[in-house]
């Protein structure tokens, strides 16, 4: 019961992360049927532009960041990853796409990441960086930890988990509710009707792709300071995330971020979980998920999946 | 015959069909080989042999990879991962003191088990699906590696002693690259390859043919990756380690930048775009030493522009953009003896329904076609032709109902079963595949009913040249039944409308069909080809076939049919001789409503 709680938090903490990439993932997926392979490495551009803004690129603790400039940072890393993002779509994706070049759109896509991931590790280039943290977890129970029912648990795994619920109740509520959001849905059920009754697609897409990865680079900077980040952070993120939502069909944000959850969840379950002495450990958290959603693509392929053959 | 005799006559054979089939460029090829072979001993010591050997290994991993792309229509990016596969297997086998080259080969039979594993979950995705979980596959094994050092030697990486000079690598990887090369080649032109490019250009009409895509497509990924395990297996000899940190997704995404960018649909594409790739990295290399900042960085950082590059001034490919440019590598087939034959089947449709949710497409719908007739189904849009068609085809099941040839029930037949059983349909539009020529439309077609495999085709065995040379007759025998025996080497863009639908007629005729299921035949034909059109299906009919033809144009039918079928609403609404048929009142009021009466 103890260990549960635990592996509840921390894989809640994990996967609210992963199910915002997803919902970014499917987003993209169901206004323009491509996958945006660039996203995780869109992701790790906002969290280490955010740290170059915050603290530069030296040696930093945790906590010798004030709040006024963290809050600065988050905005210009926002801000970089919408720009990017919305860029990288009118140059890498939509040419190709209007070719009706999906080799080249996959390749485009791919390039924009690896050249993002080289710069950002030019830039960076240490294997792992400490990400400052404005709130002082630490000062709360037993060193950011609290015991509850005899389970420990991270404060601030607690604290990620809330923010990544909040920010994917926030998505789906601008998917819903906003003129913008409605727009959206429009080009996802048609695109030419949308075009016809004059929903602005031509800027609505590309600020899709932008904000797609802003809102999962906010998560993911909140996330950062709980472990070492480095320039392979985003990458793994977009990778997680676009499992998430593969195991979803790229279906709607509340199930795009439940299979994120889960996936989070599941690594936990496999890192922490004994079976009468037998016993998986963290080797096996990083690969069996991931598996786990390729065999089942492989088991119940979705239709839209498959090939047209008529 | 003495063994002596048979094998005699096989190489004589063997000769005469290379000689046939040796153009300008292979002269080329075997010259540029040969001089590359010479390197090692006029060039002075300072030249980095086993740095050609490593990019040569590396070529080859791509040149399987490009067959996957560029055949197979699956755009992968999980090669890395199959390289390293080969790589930790064969250091493993090395370390525990297995020969070099068992070594290797157990490397790429692992990483074809590997691309086999993969392969069953893509090979009937499509091209965004395959890139997707390609990926994710990518992301899996570098992780796996890092997760278990006991696999992967952990972060120095499995250390074997290095196995032959840097000369003997060299030569081998030459002669490695030169067989991948000749394989893709091979294989691309062949029954496979075509089938393979048919698919991946129009699914759905490959499909019609007949073509069981899933399967060559995992015969061709599992090749892919067994090319990707060797290299790899090879390399960590020439290397002496298999570091876990290069089998990553960026040598993934290196060996489709490679592929991409020297052109995916060719033998030589692959190879040019890592010669291309390797001669950046040096150069960038030589920059750095210079400025003396870091350059190891900025090979994926190359390797993403020049991708760039390449894509957004055309995505062809380095390859492709040559060779029309010189034309190299143009071909033209010689029209050699054709033999066809033509016999029929009847079929028989009983009581099928088909519903789509609560509509009735289709409501106990009866036909009979029998051998050497001609029955043409009409009815306004919507009244369930296509439906009836596809029914008959087996592309969608009935929810009631069976459908018989020749007294057998295929009704739970899938169509490429039927198609086997001679009952063949063309699809109604984008039924030709845009980047071959009309023969080789023929030879999808032709192709069915081959019974020698990939494997036997690249070593290219007298049964399968025999074979082969069998396919292209009735290839060609299919062009010469439509007419179309002098546009062989056209591509569908260079045919007229109604040479376009002939093309398609010669393809579904290739697989040796008994009953035909023509979805429109004249659209998209002039006028003034609807007799060439008519002489062509009456010429059939007199040959023996049974054919339903699904049609619009009214000329046409009277011109051709002898029986009239005519549906509205998924009901059968009259039969007749199409006479009959035109003054039938009930089918005035289908056509022009109640009010024309």
């Amino acid at each position: 019961m103890d260990l549960a709680l635990q592996v509840v938090v921390t894989g809640l903490a994990a996967g609210g992360v992963y199910g915002i990439v997803a919902i970014g993932h499917s987003l993209v997926f169901q206004l323009t049927g491509t996958v945006y392979l660039a996203l995780g490495d869109l992701i790790g551009l906002g969290v280490f532009t955010t740290l170059l803004v915050a603290a530069g690129t030296g040696p930093i603790t945790q906590t010798n960041v004030s709040s006024s400039r963290y809050l600065l940072a988050l905005c210009v890393g926002v801000l970089v990853c919408v720009v990017v993002g919305a860029g990288g779509y009118a140059l890498v994706v939509q040419p190709f796409l209007e070719r009706g070049s999906t080799v080249g759109w996959i390749g485009a896509t791919l390039a924009l990441a690896f050249a993002i991931h080289a710069v950002i590790e030019s830039v960076f280039p240490r294997s792992a960086y400490v990400f400052p943290d404005p709130i002082p977890f630490r000062r709360v129970g037993e060193a950011g930890f609290l015991t509850l029912a005899g389970a420990s648990f991270s404060v601030r795994a607690l604290y990620v988990a809330a923010v990544a619920f909040a920010l994917a109740g926030l998505v789906a509520w601008a998917v819903n509710r906003t003129r913008t959001g409605r727009g959206l849905q429009a080009i996802t059920a048609d695109r030419e009707g949308a075009l016809v009754v004059g929903v602005p697609v031509a800027w609505l897409v590309p600020l899709a792709f932008g904000l797609a990865g802003a809102v999962a680079a906010v998560a993911a900077v909140v996330g950062a300071p709980s472990a070492p980040v480095s320039g392979q952070t985003g990458t793994l993120l977009g990778v997680k995330g676009l499992a998430a939502a593969l195991a979803v069909r790229f279906g709607p944000p509340h199930y795009a971020f439940a299979a994120g959850a889960l996936l989070g969840l599941l690594e936990a379950a496999v890192a922490t979980v004994h079976l009468s002495g037998f016993e998986l450990g963290p080797a096996y958290s990083q690969v069996l998920p991931l598996a786990a959603v390729l065999v089942l693509l492989a088991w119940r392929p979705p239709a839209e999946a498959l090939e047209d053959v008529e | 015959m003495s063994a002596i005799t048979t094998t005699r006559r096989a190489l004589r054979e063997a000769a005469a069909d290379a000689r046939r089939s040796w153009t300008g460029a292979a002269w080329l090829t075997v010259a540029g080989a040969g001089l590359a072979a010479l390197v090692p001993f006029v060039v002075p010591s300072s030249v980095r042999l086993d740095g050609l050997a490593e990019t040569g290994y590396l070529a080859v991993a791509a040149v399987g990879l490009g067959f996957a792309v560029g055949i197979g229509g699956m755009p992968s990016i999980a090669q890395g991962a199959f390289v390293g596969v080969g790589a930790v297997c064969a250091a493993h086998l090395v370390g525990s003191g297995w020969p070099a080259p068992a070594a290797a080969l157990v490397g790429a039979a692992a990483a074809a088990v590997g691309g086999i594993g993969v392969g069953i979950a893509v090979v009937r995705f499509r091209a965004v699906y395959v890139a997707a979980a390609t990926w994710i596959t990518t992301w899996l094994f570098a992780l796996g590696l890092d997760a278990f050092p006991t696999v992967s030697g952990g972060s120095r990486g499995l250390v074997v002693p290095p196995r032959g000079s840097p000369t003997i690598h060299y030569e081998l990887a030459l002669a490695l690259v030169a067989a991948a090369m000749l394989a893709h080649r091979t294989l691309a032109r062949s029954s496979f390859g075509l089938t393979l490019q048919a698919a991946a250009q129009r699914p759905a009409a490959a499909a019609a043919l007949g073509a069981e895509t899933a399967r060559l497509r995992l015969q061709a990924f599992a090749g892919a990756a067994a090319a990707g395990g060797l290299a790899g297996g090879v390399a960590v000899q020439l290397l002496g380690v298999a570091d876990p940190s290069s089998y990553g997704p960026s040598l993934s995404f290196q060996l489709l930048v490679a592929v991409l960018v020297g052109g995916a649909a060719t033998a030589l594409g692959p190879v040019v775009g890592v010669l291309v790739f390797a001669g950046l990295s040096l150069a960038a290399d030589l920059l750095g030493g210079i400025t003396g900042s870091e350059t190891g960085r900025f090979g994926p950082m190359l390797a993403a522009l020049l991708l760039l590059a390449v894509l957004t001034l055309g995505g062809e490919g380095i390859v492709a953009a040559v060779s029309s440019r010189l034309r190299l590598d143009r071909r033209r087939s010689e029209v050699g003896a054709a033999e066809s034959s033509l016999t029929g089947a009847s079929l028989e449709a009983r009581a099928l329904v088909k519903r789509f949710g609560g509509l009735v497409a289709l409501d106990a719908f009866e036909l009979e076609i029998r051998p050497g007739r001609m029955l043409a189904l009409i009815g306004p849009n919507g009244s369930g032709k296509t439906t009836a068609l596809r029914l008959l085809a087996g592309t969608v099941r009935p929810d009631a109902g069976e459908v018989r040839l020749d007294e057998t029930d295929v009704t739970a037949e899938p169509t490429a079963q039927r198609v086997r059983r001679g009952l063949v349909r063309t699809i109604q539009s984008n039924a030709l595949f845009p980047a071959l020529t009309a023969l080789e439309h023929a030879t999808v077609g032709a192709s069915l009913r081959r019974r020698h495999g990939a494997l036997r085709t690249v070593l290219a065995t007298p049964k399968a040249r025999r074979e082969a040379r069998a396919v292209r007759a009735r290839a060609l025998a299919a062009l010469r039944v439509v007419g179309l025996e002098e546009r062989a080497d056209e591509l569908p863009e260079s045919l007229t409308g109604a040479e376009q639908r002939l093309l398609m007629v010669a393809s579904a005729l290739a697989t040796g069909p008994r009953v035909l299921l023509l979805d429109e035949p004249s659209a998209g034909a002039a006028p003034q080809d609807l007799d060439r059109l008519a002489g062509v299906l009456r010429a059939l009919r007199e040959g023996g076939l049974a054919i339903l033809v699904v049609e619009h144009n009214v000329r046409l039918v009277r011109a051709v049919a002898d029986e009239v079928v005519v549906l509205d609403a998924g009901k059968r609404l009259a039969t007749g001789t199409p006479d009959e048929v035109a003054a039938n009142p009930a089918v005035r009021a289908a056509y022009f409503g109640r009010q024309a009466l």
